[in-house]
């Protein structure tokens, strides 16, 4: 049994952790409803035991500081899950806005191909007719203009995507140096003895926020997390950040660039930049190059089918598109050449009234361009892409969601306040607490009666 | 040859400073564990301190009784000058270890009517946390 003072002592120190623990447990409730808040546990540590005269004395306790209960495991799962389910919320959005270029709306293009060969069944019958005539191209100059609206409704997509780029680095540049500045305190915090939950917490917070905006990769080290892209870029070392930048490419796009001016555009993926990447580079240039090849074919057997013929004024006849020389401008920049009707090569004789050519004409809308597919079904093509990739994007990431649901539950169950359990804990030790003061009053008595029996 | 009276008296001193310091052992590991929060513990030396009780305040009613020896002048009911002095200072420890045990006890209680009134106010405002609770615990000794 110790002496007097190491018992004193033993008790003083008790309540000085006792007292910390409950600042921590008062914290833990209050925080409860917290985001992104993880309950802190007491560190507490014994002193060692003395021995003296075969009797054992307590060394009491001392509070050592206090330690989160983040399940890391699970937090890098929901950081990995985060940036994917981001990557893919950017390409469903930008693929939902591209579908509406691609729904009837009796200006798209498929709706302009099924006008021209109306038009060109009107002027079989009536070839010899300016209406008809005209009629057929106004239809060309229809479906020109959709293939032009498409296009820059693509363009346009690509465009915001590339916006998205510029605005996804600054983000993450502000990201990585608060990081940094989160991991120098968690540093100083921990070095110091002190609890670095709350800070901890806060880091927690931005590094999931920096994972919305790019896939990353972490690994802890003695000077705290250490960030890198997926592809090994590093953003944060310490309480160091390393900045991204951007410069414009040679195809006029904004370029990521790591902190030593090295390109790494490429090897980005996922997050916010690596969904605006993937539809920027990828999704719009995959469907424009579609879209093109059947702008460009169409136009091409269409003027070819037209120089066959003779129009009404007994010329053979001129190309009625006119498409850029680079196959990458087809659909934007595909015009009517002609602007009169009577241009259109109707007759395959040149005598007047004949339709000899119209049919010939018609024919390029049911026979297979050098693609393999009519000029309606390569368009329905384009158009099963655009509603695939859009339908797979949101399945995906409902299904992400999902995912990202049960890891936050998963989350809460290990790292959040059950208030169940504290009040249950605190029912007993209120008990406990009353049955010890009951032995304080039994003890008291003894002292008297051996007081009493001693003298 | 000591008379058997006294020998009984000294047998059940002997038994009474023997409970004493296993008391003292229970109220000093019931204070390790109110400060580890190891509340399992804590009600276990509970129960052992209410069997180490009952059995000093039997023992007491016994030696405070009339010695055998000579019971019309001697009021000190322990023969043994040794095992007096022995159990007067396990009984002084005790006391002292009895004291900061109240004190802990008083101060632990006070924390646990705030940390219950704290609840009360919050009640019906959580979002209770799903699936398996963990096994972290931060009740201390003061709540």
């Amino acid at each position: 049994m110790g002496g007097l003072n190491t018992s004193l002592s033993i008790g003083m120190q008790a309540l000085d952790a006792a007292q910390g623990a409950l600042d921590v447990t008062s914290h833990n409730i209050a925080n409860a409803n917290t985001p992104g808040y993880s309950e802190e546990v007491v560190q507490l540590s014994a002193n060692s035991m003395t021995m003296s005269r075969g009797q054992v004395s307590g060394g009491g306790v001392t509070l050592d500081g206090l330690q989160g209960t983040q399940n890391q495991l699970i937090n890098l799962q929901i950081q990995q899950q985060t940036s994917l389910q981001s990557s893919t919320n950017t390409q469903s959005a930008s693929l939902q806005q591209m579908q509406t270029f691609f729904t009837t709306t009796g200006t798209d293009v498929a709706s302009a191909l099924t006008a021209l060969s109306s038009s060109l069944v009107a002027l079989s019958a009536s070839p010899g007719s300016s209406v008809t005539q005209q009629s057929v191209l106004a239809s060309g100059q229809n479906l020109a203009q959709a293939f032009n609206t498409t296009a820059n409704g693509l363009t346009s997509a690509q465009s915001t995507a590339d916006g998205l780029v510029t605005e996804s680095v600054a983000q993450i540049n502000t990201l990585t140096q608060q990081i940094g500045a989160l991991n120098g305190q968690v540093a100083r915090l921990t070095a110091s003895g002190q609890s670095g939950g709350a800070v901890e917490d806060q880091l927690n917070q931005s590094v999931q926020q920096l994972s919305q905006l790019t896939g990353i990769s972490i690994t802890q080290s003695s000077d705290g997390e250490t960030i890198t892209t997926g592809s090994g870029t590093p953003l944060v070392m310490g309480d160091q950040s390393f900045s991204l930048q951007t410069t414009t490419g040679s195809d006029g796009f904004q370029q990521v660039l790591d902190f030593n001016g090295k390109d790494i555009t490429n090897s980005i993926q996922g997050g916010q930049l690596g969904g605006a990447i993937q539809v920027r580079d990828t999704t719009v240039p995959g469907l424009l190059s579609q879209l093109n090849t059947l702008a460009s074919q169409f136009a091409n057997s269409f003027n070819a089918v037209q120089a066959g013929g003779i129009d009404s004024n007994g010329n053979p006849g001129q190309n009625v598109f006119t498409i850029p020389i680079n196959l990458a401008d087809a659909a934007s920049g595909i015009s009517v050449a002609i602007t009169n009707p009577a241009l259109i090569a109707v007759s395959s004789v040149g005598s007047p009234n004949s339709n000899g050519n119209v049919a010939s004409l018609s024919a390029v809308l049911t026979t297979a361009l050098p693609s393999g597919q009519t000029a309606a079904m390569a368009y329905a093509s384009l158009v099963f892409d655009v509603g695939s990739q859009a339908a797979n994007a949101s399945t995906q990431s409902t299904a992400i969601g999902e995912n990202l649901l049960q890891l936050t539950n998963q989350l809460g169950a290990t790292s959040g306040v059950n208030i169940n359990d504290e009040t249950a804990n605190l029912i007993r030790f209120q008990t406990a607490y009353e049955a010890g003061a009951r032995i304080v009053s039994t003890i008291q008595q003894l002292y008297a009666d051996t007081m009493n029996m001693m003298t | 040859m000591m008379a058997a009276g006294v020998q009984d008296r000294n047998r059940l001193a002997t038994e009474y400073l023997k409970l004493l310091r296993s008391l003292a052992t229970e109220l000093e590991m019931a204070t390790h564990a109110i400060s580890h929060n190891a509340l399992a513990e804590l009600e276990e030396s509970l129960a052992d301190q209410q069997v180490l009780s009952a059995k000093l305040s039997v023992l007491a009613g016994e030696l405070s009784g009339p010695g055998e020896a000579n019971p019309s002048t001697s009021p000190i009911r322990v023969d043994d000058r040794d095992l007096r002095k022995q159990i007067l200072i396990a009984t002084d420890v005790l006391q002292k270890l009895n004291r900061g045990y109240a004190a802990l006890l008083q101060h632990s209680s006070r924390s646990a009517a705030l940390m219950a009134s704290l609840l009360g106010s919050f009640k019906g405002q959580f979002q209770e946390a799903s699936g398996p609770r963990s096994k972290y615990q931060t009740w201390s000794c003061q709540m």
